[in-house]
């Protein structure tokens, strides 16, 4: 597979809204596409009109509403980059509860808390995932320990050298 | 002096073969009124013949299994991504419009603000999943029609654009399918041509192409 290569940031944000409308979009077209099955009267036509209209409907507003997460969450990890001058999971992971707070500012503060801590517990979970993985896949790029001979069965160190020595000089 | 005006008249008109037979294959044979034996006009110190030497400018350095332009799967998230932007920003100014229009009888209070901001946020959001689900369906069929096909040219472009104004319309009927199939068609075919506009008018160089 090709190196992953991510955008620099501005563009990064776009990229992200990009890749979180998609997913919503699409995984939201399933579900909506077997909710909408279900809950058509029944006979296939009716069925897959009903199936059709759902997913017509709601999984463009489901790939709305994980853009707007996806697209906040980006543009706040870009900022805290951009403030820190490093990137590490930190950001991810206070990015992630920002952006649950924001989201829910309409609620109130206790709701905005509770958000927060779940956003941040989420990017936590898939950050701890990532670094795990990595540990993981690293492994296999690690050089073996080298052989180390027992040092009692070396010849003893003077005399040896020596006669090693003269044998050389003897043979050119 | 008039074998030095033959010679230039030689070189102004760029045949090699007029003035002395010492690099009949040169495109210029003299510099400066001063005839050149043997030398290259790029270099004393230039023996071959620069037409052999190709250089192309645009050589660019790639790792293994990369292409030169950026396939339609890798541009499909920021297509997607600045359309859900661009529609979002649209629907905003023109929730604005449509807010500042209903309330224009009331006075400046709290309940026209609201009004005005549930107004640019409905308007911004609808139009931003429209815009979205729209490049949505025009990376996926994009992207099919390549694999599909094995190649790439406008032709997927205006393909996709007129699959995905046909599906967008799908909801309206015979009638609805077909306006929706122009209109795909129109765009696609106005954005390949933009993209292609220098090739056809006969510009040596054509412009760098997104997807």
């Amino acid at each position: 597979m090709e190196e992953y290569a991510r955008e620099p940031c501005p563009w990064r944000i776009v990229d992200d809204c990009g890749g979180a409308f998609t997913m919503g979009a699409i995984g939201g077209g399933v579900f909506q596409s077997i909710k909408g099955f279900r809950n058509a009267p029944a006979g296939v036509g009716h069925r897959l009109r009903g199936s059709a209209n759902a997913v017509r409907i709601r999984a463009p507003q489901i790939g709305g509403s994980f853009a707007v997460w996806g697209g906040l969450f980006s543009t706040i990890d870009c900022g805290l980059v951009r403030l820190r001058g490093k990137e590490d999971p930190w950001n991810s992971i206070t990015s992630g509860a920002l952006t649950g707070a924001i989201l829910a500012a309409r609620s109130g503060p206790l709701t905005m808390m509770g958000s927060a801590m779940m956003g941040g517990i989420l990017l936590a979970l898939i950050e701890g995932f990532g670094i795990l993985l990595t540990r993981y896949t690293a492994q296999q790029f690690q050089n073996p320990v080298p052989f180390v001979e027992d040092p009692s069965q070396l010849p003893p160190k003077d005399g040896g050298q020596q006669q090693q020595q003269q044998e050389a000089k003897g043979q050119f | 002096m008039d074998s030095n005006s033959q010679g230039s008249g030689a070189g102004k008109g760029g045949l090699g073969g007029l003035f002395g037979g010492g690099a009949p294959e040169y495109s210029n044979t003299e510099l400066a009124g001063v005839p050149l034996t043997g030398m290259s006009p790029l270099s004393p110190y230039l023996n071959v013949d620069p037409r052999y030497l190709v250089q192309d400018t645009d050589e660019f350095i790639l790792p293994t299994g990369a292409n030169k332009t950026r396939g339609r799967f890798e541009l499909a998230f920021f297509t997607i991504g600045g359309s859900c932007i661009t529609g979002a920003a649209l629907g905003a100014v023109n929730g604005l419009r449509m807010g500042l229009k209903e309330t224009r009888d009331m006075a400046w209070s709290k309940p026209r603000n609201v009004q005005i901001i549930n107004m640019v946020t409905r308007q911004g959001a609808s139009w931003a999943n429209s815009l979205g689900s729209v490049a949505l369906l025009y990376s996926v069929f994009g992207v099919a029609i390549e694999k599909a096909r094995g190649a790439e040219d406008d032709i997927n472009t205006v393909a996709a654009g007129t699959l995905t104004g046909m599906l967008f319309k799908s909801g309206s009927g015979v009638k609805g399918v077909a306006r929706g199939g122009l209109a795909g068609l129109a765009l696609s075919g106005a954005y390949a041509l933009y993209n292609n506009w220098d090739h056809i008018t006969g510009s040596s160089s054509s412009s760098s192409r997104l997807y």
